[in-house]
């Protein structure tokens, strides 16, 4: 009974966690620069959605919706603006860690300047006000809602890398850039698009996680990004579709771990990284079956 | 030749003058210009929310005391001015170690308080004793702080948190609940908690059912709550900090799981933070310890008692008056009782001073009295349980009989 509650609640999280880390990866993929300040833009999410429900009255789902065009335009800019000094630099890939950290940091401190360093979380009732049976088993409707609207963001991109003329370019730039511009692809403006789309899904995201992290604190983006790196890391790094494998993975070994060892459940991240950083670097999903 | 033996002789003159002066603490002409209290808040992070108001608290009684002149000192027999140092710890322990330090070798203050809590308290327990500095502890109450080789801590506003759930367990056993569950986030001020609850329980014949530590840091409880759950306890104690038990009152909401009894201990100390992220249906019936400014001191013989308190401190918002407000004012006048008390400003004297006042002081807090390790013992924690008033909750002390302002009502609807 608890076996299967936590199998399933692994799942529901699972699916989540693969959204949550997905900005992440993509902006990897792409640029091959870890974005230190993602886990601060799902925490600026989750005060987009907090703000919509009780300001606006409008549901919290919809910042998922309603950040796609600011934050595509904003990390577009921000790219544009960024990338060329990076190039200049004498190690772009330890400059952009140092210059991510400082915007991770400029992220928090103006959210607690204007959210205050209280806690904040949206009433489930948001979402719904019953549980959700599911094989038998009553589960918070958040975990349901949650879940149901991670999977069309993680169809949709998938749809767009595959299906699409830009998605398509995303993914030569991914493979190989100096490739990808031999071959007449604008690698500046898909790598500005990939970084604004980064973006987005990392702001959409926060919108599920205020309800699934338990609120919303200004100081919870390195949590937030150290939790993404580990999904990313298991699913395969600067591989989109090994997100979701890494997502499941992490969501199905933590709550079984809640559910039989609560004590180390915090341990698991962790202990998951290493263990794929030892035995498998390239993540579960290895170069050869990358959907990217 | 003579003149270098006059010159000796005179400079030799003038050291002992001046060590008679140090040597005579009544003496106003070597009275300090200030009082420095130092102390560390948590500008963010974790403790932030529990922080900042234990700090406002503090700095209202400086301001209190500043306006009459500044705090009496009994051994200069005269008013002093307070002067307040502080540093961010941004709720990092590491950090504040090292602010602790700098308080006391750098800024030399006069008065040490700690951090909110037992996780920010730690660092400063150790620093504190090899630098034989007196420790005022608002609100790290775990028991492991006090030992009988510690003269340099005093916990000043709250019992410690070995003897925090004893009203608790008295009430659990006298509601004859025989399955009670227990969640508790593994950190000094939770696990003597449980730990506390659990031995009582089995000394008054019960034995959890469930008894499980976690992470702090954890804030996915809807598996937990499963596992409790299957256990069908009459009884669910969560011992966490704020974000926990938010976390674990939302979770345990959305999961539509009913227990007849679910206690958390911060209701009772930040209600209005915990009702805003809630809701009334979420803390409706559910329990907590009470404390002030629902639990009412008003016969106090230091300071202000809880109304004349609460009216000064937030005359415009006064529902927004927390237990940590409190706190922190509460820590203001155990040092006020001490500089007062005290026969110099030796941190030796200071202990002793808060000695001599113990259970003599009657406060807004309740009555301060420590035992030989410094612990708080005078100041007990009735059993609260939250009621829905309109559209928010009220808080009414349901246990020991004798604080209470409402019967219990168990099972909760």
């Amino acid at each position: 009974m608890l076996l299967e509650y936590a199998i399933v609640a692994g799942l529901l999280f699972g699916v989540f966690y693969a959204y949550l880390a997905l900005g992440l990866n993509l902006i990897f993929g792409v640029l091959r620069i870890v974005n230190l300040a993602h886990g601060d833009l799902v925490m600026l999410g989750s005060y987009l959605a907090f703000e919509l429900y009780y300001a606006w009255h409008w549901s919290p789902l919809l910042a998922i919706v309603v950040a796609v065009v600011p934050c595509i335009l904003v990390g577009g800019a921000l790219y544009l603006g960024v990338a060329p000094r990076l190039a200049r630099a004498q190690d772009p890939e330890m400059m952009s860690l140092v210059l991510f950290f400082g915007i991770s940091q400029v992220i928090e401190a103006i959210a607690a300047f204007g959210f205050t360093s209280n806690e904040r979380s949206v009433s489930a009732n948001a979402l719904g006000s019953h549980p959700v049976g599911i094989l038998g088993q009553a589960y918070p409707v958040t975990w349901v809602v949650v879940a149901a609207a991670s999977v069309p963001v993680l169809l949709i991109l998938f749809a767009y890398l595959g299906r699409t003329r830009l998605g398509r370019a995303t993914r030569a730039v991914m493979a190989s850039p100096d490739e990808a511009a031999a071959v007449g692809i604008n690698v500046r403006m898909v790598s500005a698009l990939t970084f604004g789309v980064g973006v987005a899904l990392a702001v959409g995201a926060g919108s599920l996680a205020v309800f699934m992290l338990g609120g919303v604190t200004p100081t919870e983006g390195v949590s937030i990004t150290i939790l993404s790196f580990a999904v990313i890391v298991v699913g395969g790094l600067g591989n989109p579709l090994g997100t979701v494998v890494g997502g499941l993975v992490l969501g199905l070994a933590f709550q079984l771990t809640l559910t039989f060892l609560p004590n180390w459940a915090s341990l698991v991240p962790y202990v998951l990284l290493l263990a794929v950083v030892l035995t498998r670097p390239t993540g579960v999903l290895s170069r050869a079956r990358r959907l990217a | 030749m003579n003149r270098y033996l006059v010159a000796t002789a005179g400079l030799s003159l003038l050291g002992l003058s001046v060590t008679a002066c140090g040597a005579s603490p009544s003496s106003s002409s070597t009275a300090p210009r200030a009082i420095t209290v130092g102390t560390l808040y948590s500008g963010s992070g974790a403790f932030a929310t529990s922080s900042q108001p234990q700090l406002a608290g503090l700095k209202f009684w400086i301001s209190q005391e500043n306006s009459k002149g500044g705090v009496y000192v009994g051994a200069y027999h005269k008013r002093i001015h307070v002067k307040l140092v502080t540093y961010n710890d941004q709720s990092s322990a590491t950090t504040a170690a090292t602010l602790y330090t700098q308080l006391i070798t750098q800024n030399k203050v006069n008065v040490l308080v700690s951090d909110f809590g037992s996780v920010l308290t730690a660092p400063a327990v150790t620093i504190a004793q090899e630098h034989h500095q007196l420790l005022f502890d608002p609100t790290g109450t775990g028991t492991v702080f006090f030992t009988p080789g510690n003269k340099y801590i005093v916990l000043t506003a709250l019992p410690t948190s070995g003897i925090w759930p004893a009203p608790l367990v008295q009430f659990l056993l006298a509601q004859h609940i025989s399955k009670v569950a227990i969640l508790y986030d593994s950190n000094d001020f939770d696990a003597s908690q449980a730990a506390t609850v659990d031995s009582g329980l089995k000394a008054g014949g019960v034995t959890p059912v469930y008894y499980q530590a976690v992470p702090s840091a954890t804030a996915s409880y809807g598996t937990l709550i499963q596992s409790i759950k299957a256990t069908n306890p009459g009884a669910v104690l969560e011992f966490g900090y704020p974000p926990n038990d938010i976390a674990f009152l939302q979770a345990l909401r959305s999961s539509g799981v009913h227990f007849p009894m679910v206690f958390t201990a911060f209701p009772g100390q930040l209600h209005q933070l915990l009702e805003s992220n809630v809701g009334q249906a979420g803390l409706s019936y559910t329990y907590s310890y009470g404390f002030p400014p629902q639990l009412a001191y008003n016969t106090v013989n230091e300071g202000l008692g809880t109304s004349a308190f609460v009216q000064a401190f937030a005359p415009t918002d006064p529902a927004s008056v927390n237990f940590l407000d409190i706190a922190g004012y509460q820590t203001g006048l155990v040092i006020q009782a001490a500089l007062r008390h005290a026969s110099s400003l030796s941190q030796l004297a200071l202990r002793n001073a808060v000695a001599s006042v113990s259970g003599s002081l009657n406060t807004i807090d309740g009555s301060f009295k420590i035992d030989s390790q410094g612990g708080q013992v005078g100041e007990l924690l009735p059993v609260s349980q939250l009621f829905p008033s309109g559209s928010t909750t009220k808080i009414q002390m349901v246990y020991p009989p004798a604080s209470a302002t409402h019967s219990a009502v168990y099972p909760a609807p």
